[in-house]
């Protein structure tokens, strides 16, 4: 249960207050609602190569981070298809200077071309050392467009090709800063040792000053339903053979939602699962496999991904794989198993909100997504999931046209 | 009405910390004798427990014995198999980890306190009727061969192993790499064995962290002070280290795009005189963001996505390693630059300005790491396991306040000597 209060400044900034006075410490998080999805598809890892240029001085102060360690402070910040999200811990007597640093970044970065070369060189090595020079780094730079054909998701973050990030100009930051760092376009959450009155006192003087701007209504063309099944190969130096199953499911936030997170928990989310223990332990197929969903706000996929041992052909392993989905369509939901994943997510989430800053994020994604209070109220979405409503929401999802499969193999 | 026009170039005034506070552990006796420690801190209604035995690489007489040991634990017991001893705690929603480390070897529970009681009789039973299924670790030593199959396909696998192994020896228990050869070697002898002599009625450390009652505390004494626990076998474990001259490795792979680069040596322990003064200087090394290599390699020079330096201590020694993935092409500058980096602190005085940057950033970074029950219990388990005083991290608080330049220079010309440095490049040049 995370408590909160919350207003909103004239230019439209969404702040939430949540006061945890146990700690000594303040999180400042500043959640941007604009990810990877909103790119052009000729300028694709924009999104991610912008949050580095975010730390490359703004219009008033030269460098963002050492006026934060001075302080004792630490930041860091994400990029996904969905969001683009900045955070600071830092003692909470020193908040201001949260304040002071994101403010004037909000207002306008310091377009210094020197940053823009660098941080395109740095996101080059980024590029390479997480997707390109790791054995199977590039799964989803492959899976991605196998199973979009027409959202934005069809990209990764980090983009189609390195091109893309080295062909990025100065205009084009300029143009996506006045396009989507606005005020009105941001949620910003404050926790811990901190009052609301201090937060409404400190926002009015560092953000409100910031003019508000047009935020452009999203209007991304939608994955339509996918009727036949995809597939595509490919070889890389890998030392064993691999394959990824990809559904698409419903978004973050759609009614049945919880039932395809649950039903991809009961195939493959722990040692007790269904995958795990068929095709790992009973008949030992697989090295590896698992089951998760990717969870976007635009519909998402459940991924089923595994590694073969030595000498079992993926086609073997793949038939594997598809007769136990068959197998969890044709019966019923076990109670017990139902059960069971509720209470590990349950579980997670209860743990995931022991973190002061986890809190805030939380609190943030779910402000940004259009209601709060989703926050709190993800243990009962959780718990009123029947195993009538799973059957029926896994007939829709693993329907064998709505499957996108990926040969991963090992070139000898 | 006057109208403040706000000025954002001016920095608003800050404070720096001047103490720090560490919630106090509570230690009990249970019954058959074991050490309990217990964190008490946070609203979740949430319990992690963790027992610590004198178990890891260190204690081995068979390689890999207490790696297979470890990881096997709850692969079986008389009354419960695999699959049904993952179910048994996966339908509490609670989680297991069965940690394994140079010095010693632990078996963690994550759970909702409501489910505490039902959950400790099967953390006995693994504690005392493992059985090490023949089955199952033949499944268990495949998916670790194919694992290390693809690890060394990892640059940055494949660095870390050779500087580890350079630094401590390939035979020493901080030095020895799981090797195809390992894996195939363990039977299911070795584990029972050393399950015998490591785990099973041994003493151990207990430490509960969360929101903890007289309940919980009385859980785990019923369960766990009723294990009867003999006396640990006095074997005295030495080992020499047999490290390599100082050398440079350079190990080809033709596909890789980048280079992993990690320059390291043997340091010591956290109670060497040195051991805060050596904190310093590797923060403002490689310590943090606005560290020097992370300035210089990264944000001017724009040659990796990450650099970083880092002192890592053992109960019996420690090391230092600087790290990076470089373009390939710029493997031999970027050892260059490391090298020059060290000697500008070997020679130059530090700023007062880097200096105070510095310290405040180490002491709000401690500060900030304290906000968790699982933190403070993880300061705690470093204090009793290594015998540590109980105010150490006081010290370290303090210490950091009072460092100076000459501090920093001495030590800096004392340990990092880069003639010193054994270099491993995992790529090309």
């Amino acid at each position: 249960m995370i408590s909160y209060s919350h207003f909103i400044l004239n230019n439209g900034l969404k702040v939430y207050v949540h006061e945890d006075h146990s700690t000594p410490i303040a999180a400042v998080n500043i959640l941007y609602n604009v990810g990877s999805r909103d790119e052009d598809e000729n300028k694709t890892g924009f999104a991610h190569l912008f949050e580095h240029l975010m730390f490359g001085g703004s219009k008033n102060i030269a460098s963002y981070d050492t006026p934060l360690q001075r302080v004792g402070g630490e930041n860091n910040a994400f990029t996904s298809p969905d969001i683009t999200n900045y955070y600071i811990t830092l003692p909470s007597v020193n908040l201001e200077t949260a304040f002071w640093l994101e403010s004037d970044r909000m207002l306008s970065l310091s377009f210094d071309p020197k940053v823009l070369e660098v941080q395109q060189k740095v996101v080059i090595e980024e590029f390479k050392q997480r997707y390109l020079n790791q054995p199977y780094g590039d799964v989803w730079l492959k899976l991605r467009p196998l199973a979009y054909t027409t959202h934005s998701y069809r990209w990764a973050t980090i983009g189609k090709e390195i091109s893309h990030i080295e062909n990025a100009t100065m205009d084009d930051v300029r143009e996506f800063f006045y396009k989507h760092y606005l005020p009105n376009n941001a949620v910003m959450v404050v926790a811990g040792n901190v009052t609301l009155e201090q937060v409404k006192q400190l926002s009015k003087k560092w953000f409100e000053p910031i003019p508000a701007g047009n935020v452009t209504p999203r209007n991304l063309p939608q994955e339509p339903r996918q009727m036949v099944a995809r597939f595509l190969e490919t070889n890389a130096k890998v030392p064993l053979d691999a394959v990824y199953k990809v559904f698409h499911t419903p978004a973050r936030y759609a009614d049945n939602f919880n039932a395809i997170d649950l039903a991809s928990d009961i195939l493959g989310r722990s040692k007790s699962s269904r995958l795990y223990n068929k095709l790992v332990k009973e008949n030992p197929l697989f090295n590896s496999v698992n089951a998760y969903v990717t969870a976007s706000l635009d519909p998402g996929l459940l991924v089923i991904q595994g590694n073969l041992n030595n000498g079992v052909s993926i086609e073997e392993g793949d038939a594997a794989i598809q007769e136990v989905l068959n197998e969890f369509l044709s019966q019923p939901v076990d109670e017990d198993e139902l059960t069971k994943v509720k209470n590990q997510a349950e579980s997670t989430l209860v743990f995931s909100e022991v973190e002061l800053l986890n809190r805030a994020m939380n609190l943030a994604v779910a402000a940004n997504a259009g209601d709060p209070e989703s926050v709190n109220q993800e243990t009962e979405k959780i718990q009123s999931v029947n195993a009538e409503q799973l059957s029926t929401s896994i007939k829709d999802v693993l329907r064998p046209e709505n499957c996108s499969t990926l040969y991963y193999r090992s070139e000898a | 009405m006057t109208i403040d026009i706000l000025d954002r170039s001016i920095t608003p005034a800050f404070q720096t910390i001047q103490e720090v506070f560490i919630p106090a552990v509570k230690n009990v006796t249970l019954s058959n004798g074991l050490p309990l420690h217990i964190i008490n801190v946070g609203e979740q209604p949430i319990i992690k427990l963790e027992l610590i035995f004198n178990a890891g690489n260190w204690f081995e007489d068979n390689k890999g014995a207490s790696f297979f040991t470890t990881k096997m634990l709850n692969e079986g017991t008389s009354s419960h198999n695999s699959a049904s001893i993952s179910q048994f705690f996966d339908q509490y929603g609670a989680f297991t980890e069965f940690t394994h480390s140079v010095d010693r070897a632990s078996f963690v529970l994550y759970g909702l306190s409501k489910h505490l009681g039902q959950l400790l009789p099967m953390v006995q039973e693994i504690l005392q009727d493992s059985i090490f299924p023949q089955k199952e670790l033949d499944t268990i030593k495949k998916i670790q061969q194919q694992t290390i199959q693809v690890n060394k396909e990892k640059t940055s696998f494949v660095a870390n192993q050779k500087i580890r192994n350079s630094i401590f020896g390939e035979n020493h228990p901080y030095g020895i790499n799981l090797t195809q050869e390992v894996i195939e070697s363990i039977t299911r002898e070795n584990l029972v064995k050393y399950y015998q002599s490591h785990w099973q009625n041994q003493p151990f450390r207990v430490f509960l962290s969360g929101k903890i009652t007289d309940q919980e505390i009385e859980l785990v004494n019923n369960i766990l002070g009723s294990i009867p626990v003999g006396n640990t076998h006095n074997i005295n474990y030495d080992y020499t280290d047999n490290g390599i001259d100082t050398t440079a490795f350079l190990i080809e792979k033709e596909n890789a795009l980048q280079s992993s680069v990690r320059l390291g040596k043997q340091l010591f322990t956290r109670s060497h005189p040195d051991y805060f003064n050596m904190l310093v200087v590797n923060e403002i090394l490689g310590g943090y963001f606005g560290s020097r290599l992370m300035k210089n390699i990264r944000e001017e020079k724009g040659l990796t996505y990450g650099i970083g330096s880092n002192v890592v201590p053992f109960s019996k020694s420690g090391y230092f390693i600087v790290g990076t993935d470089v373009k390939k092409e710029f493997t031999q500058l970027t050892i260059d630059e490391i090298v020059k980096e060290i000697q500008i602190l070997r020679t130059e005085l530090v700023s007062e300005e880097e200096l105070t940057t510095v310290r405040n950033y180490m002491s709000g970074a401690f500060a900030g790491s304290l906000n968790t029950p699982f933190e403070i219990a993880d300061r705690y388990k470093v204090i009793m396991s290594e015998q540590l005083p109980l105010d150490f991290y006081q010290q370290y608080f303090q210490h950091i306040q009072q460092v100076t330049s000459e501090d920093i220079l001495a030590t800096a010309q004392k340990h990092l000597d880069p003639t010193s440095l054994i270099e491993v490049a995992v790529g090309g040049k």
